[in-house]
């Protein structure tokens, strides 16, 4: 049986690692806060992660634009998208993500797989901070975010609850001590990044309020797809954070901040 | 006519770094060489850098803001954004 360690949430912002190694003027700032995250994952000792994310136009396209999807291949590089960030393989739970596609699909979601992927910055950035050097094996979960029509909120958040409703059992993939992370990479509401045109810093303070709070309930009912629009052209991203709060307990966080200018949130909520 | 062809030459900017010399080099041909073809008003907007006018035409503001990231058409981030602000006020 799998234990859930914890749901961690971070942004994914693919300037942020080249910014730190350049010894930028918002280098420390972004090392403390990523910092905080790490100090509750590591401490939670994760076989593996599950990383909730959106691809960015790199890997579903032209084919197909699954709503949910997971990868399932053995490994997977990049970042495909950001040739300025360091290369890197990252190792896939892929039994387990083979599981998890099936569990899923027979709850009643239409998930698709990818079976060869590439990552992109999405993935790659923020394990730069987190897993710098050896990284557990990943189940990456994709939730669009970007591209209309989005899913609800309601819909990602049951998605999030099926996964962990899984009895996860014994998978080839997983490690010694049964312990399942379910980690989060994405920007809580994006505004006035670097990259993004439509800011709205008052969601960015609701979301962290509701975050803060415990309250998923509230947040899913506010993440309507006109929200998360007026938030950015990014600000479907939201629902990658809320399907990983359905993995998890609603409990306040243990670490929680908040970078108002780019509009990113870390947190942290390692289990009891 | 169909957003798809500017939601698709605004990934092609990502990953194909010869379409971004080309459209460095002679943005109007290398408009009219996409494919799928883009639309006359597609072109205009695009040769124009009117991204706000891309994005109520229903072009994807994420793709659009590729362009301001690679810095082409005329475009970059801080003006991207601009119009595209503007364009929803």
């Amino acid at each position: 049986m799998a234990e859930t360690v914890g749901g961690f949430g971070v942004p994914h912002n693919p300037h942020f690692p080249l910014w730190v190694a350049d010894g930028a003027p918002a280098a420390a700032e972004i090392e403390r806060l990523y910092g905080g995250v790490a100090a509750h994952l590591r401490a939670a000792r994760p076989d593996l992660l599950l990383v909730f994310t959106a691809d960015h136009y790199n890997m579903f396209f032209e084919t197909c634009v699954p709503i949910f999807a997971i990868g399932v291949a053995e490994s997977a590089a990049g970042a495909s998208d950001y040739p300025q960030l360091p290369r890197r393989v990252v190792p896939i739970a892929a039994g387990l993500a083979r599981h998890l596609h099936a569990h899923t699909v027979r709850a009643g979601f239409d998930v698709g797989i990818s079976q060869e992927l590439e990552l992109d910055h999405t993935v790659i950035a923020l394990l730069a901070f987190l897993f710098p050097d050896d990284v557990p094996p990943i189940v990456p979960v994709f939730v669009n975010g970007l591209i209309p029509p989005l899913p609800s909120a309601q819909r990602c958040l049951a998605f999030g609850r099926a996964i962990a409703a899984d009895g996860a059992p014994a998978a080839a993939d997983r490690g010694p001590r049964e312990r399942q992370l379910l980690a989060r990479d994405r920007r809580a509401a994006d505004q006035r990044d670097l990259a993004h045109g439509v800011p709205a810093p008052e969601w960015v303070d609701r979301v962290v309020g509701l975050l803060g709070a415990a309250d998923v309930d509230r947040l899913v009912a506010e993440a309507t797809e006109e929200r998360l629009a007026e938030a950015g052209n990014a600000g479907g991203e939201l629902l990658e954070w809320i399907a990983m709060l359905g993995t998890i307990p609603p409990a306040r966080p243990a670490f929680l901040d908040v970078q108002p200018e780019f509009g990113h949130a870390y947190a942290a909520w390692p289990a009891p | 006519m169909s957003v798809y062809a500017v939601n698709k030459l605004c990934r092609r900017v990502v990953h194909e770094p010869e379409l971004r010399e080309a459209l460095a080099r002679d943005p109007d041909a290398a408009l009219r060489a996409a494919r799928p073809p883009l639309a006359e008003d597609e072109i205009a907007a695009l040769l124009a850098g009117d991204v706000g006018r891309l994005s109520r035409m229903g072009a994807n503001h994420f793709l659009l803001h590729q362009l301001g990231r690679w810095e082409v058409l005329g475009l970059d981030l801080p003006n991207y954004a601009e119009r595209i602000r503007a364009a929803w006020r």
